[in-house]
């Protein structure tokens, strides 16, 4: 696998993620997730990419959605965990900092043979 | 500018519909509902809309071929190559009727439905155009020969003195009828190109997949 390849997949894989981690703390209607995601640099390259994304998420159980009056426009549709996303997003940012950390310490020269 | 903004919208929905064609239905909807509202949102979010704007907003928002495929690998829908079935009904629907009176066409019309590569729509035109396959034009033909007849009178011995034929039509009858054949022969072999092209294609694989859109990357 090419480094493009590798770091694209790693970015797919991590996306979903970091989309658990945008509704950990508050519901959020797509278009937001999806402006906020897109100006993050590097983990998307088209915004509407995320909506597969987010299809999966609600199809697995991980999201739920609701309708919502907006005060400023037609209603808008609010994504948020459900308990099984709260527990997917839980046991991925355990493992994903475990890895992190040794990663970046053979990334520093902490490990020696 | 707002017409043509529309247009513009109006398009890319379109194209979206046409590449997310072999998804699960709910699964289509679903995504071409919130594309639309993440455009109505964009638009909104727009001080003065000009064509530039929206051109703008759909370029950020991707192709919709690139959605496409991004939902076929996250949902992990992989439409089916053309198998057996989508082969057998694409020759039988036009030549099974010739082969096997009647029913060998009838075969290709439940081969064409049970296969999932194509549409409803695509589905009924493949049945409708035209029913029976090349038997009605080989039919017709037949028919037209038969329509031939032929007089003569016998002597006594049983020997032909004289015969004559007709062929029991006008020239421009015959034209028309010709033509007509002619139309009936090319409609079905046209419908089995057609339903060949039609057909979903396969999905690409994921390596593929994740290597141009890394190379498409900033």
């Amino acid at each position: 696998m090419s480094q493009d390849a590798l770091v694209a997949q790693m970015r797919r894989g991590t996306l979903q993620y970091c989309v658990l981690a945008m509704l950990a703390t508050q519901e959020r209607y797509a278009f937001e997730l999806v402006r906020a995601l897109s100006e993050e640099d590097g983990m998307v390259t088209s915004e509407g990419t995320i909506y597969p994304l987010l299809s999966r998420l609600r199809r697995d159980g991980l999201v739920h959605t609701t309708w919502r009056e907006s005060t400023t426009g037609p209603p808008r549709r609010y994504y948020e965990l459900t308990a099984a996303g709260r527990s997917a997003l839980a046991a991925f940012a355990e493992e994903w900092s475990r890895f992190r950390d040794a990663v970046d310490r053979f990334m520093e020269g902490r490990v020696q043979a | 500018m707002r017409p043509a903004a529309d247009r513009l919208v109006d398009d890319y929905l379109r194209r979206l519909d046409s590449e997310l064609r072999d998804l699960p239905r709910a699964r289509r909807r679903e995504l071409r509902q919130e594309i639309a509202e993440h455009i109505d949102e964009a638009r909104d979010g727009l001080a003065a809309e000009s064509e530039a704007d929206v051109r703008n907003l759909l370029e950020r928002l991707g192709e919709p071929a690139e959605i496409a495929a991004e939902a076929r690998e996250r949902l992990g829908v992989h439409p089916r190559r053309a198998g057996f079935i989508e082969v057998a009904a694409i020759v039988l629907l036009p030549v099974g009727g010739v082969v096997i009176p009647v029913l060998g066409w009838i075969a290709g019309v439940i081969l064409l439905w049970v296969s999932e590569a194509w549409t409803v729509r695509d589905k009924l035109i493949g049945t409708l155009v035209v029913p029976g396959g090349l038997l009605v034009p080989v039919y017709l033909a037949l028919a037209a020969g038969d329509s031939t007849s032929c007089s003569g009178s016998f002597d006594a011995a049983g020997r032909v003195i004289s015969r004559s034929c007709s062929d029991g039509g006008s020239g421009l009858w015959h034209a028309l009828a010709g033509i007509g054949i002619v139309a009936l022969v090319l409609a079905p072999l046209i419908t089995a190109v057609y339903l060949g092209r039609r057909m979903r294609r396969p999905a690409a694989p994921t390596a593929l997949t994740s290597a141009r859109r890394a190379a498409s990357a900033p």
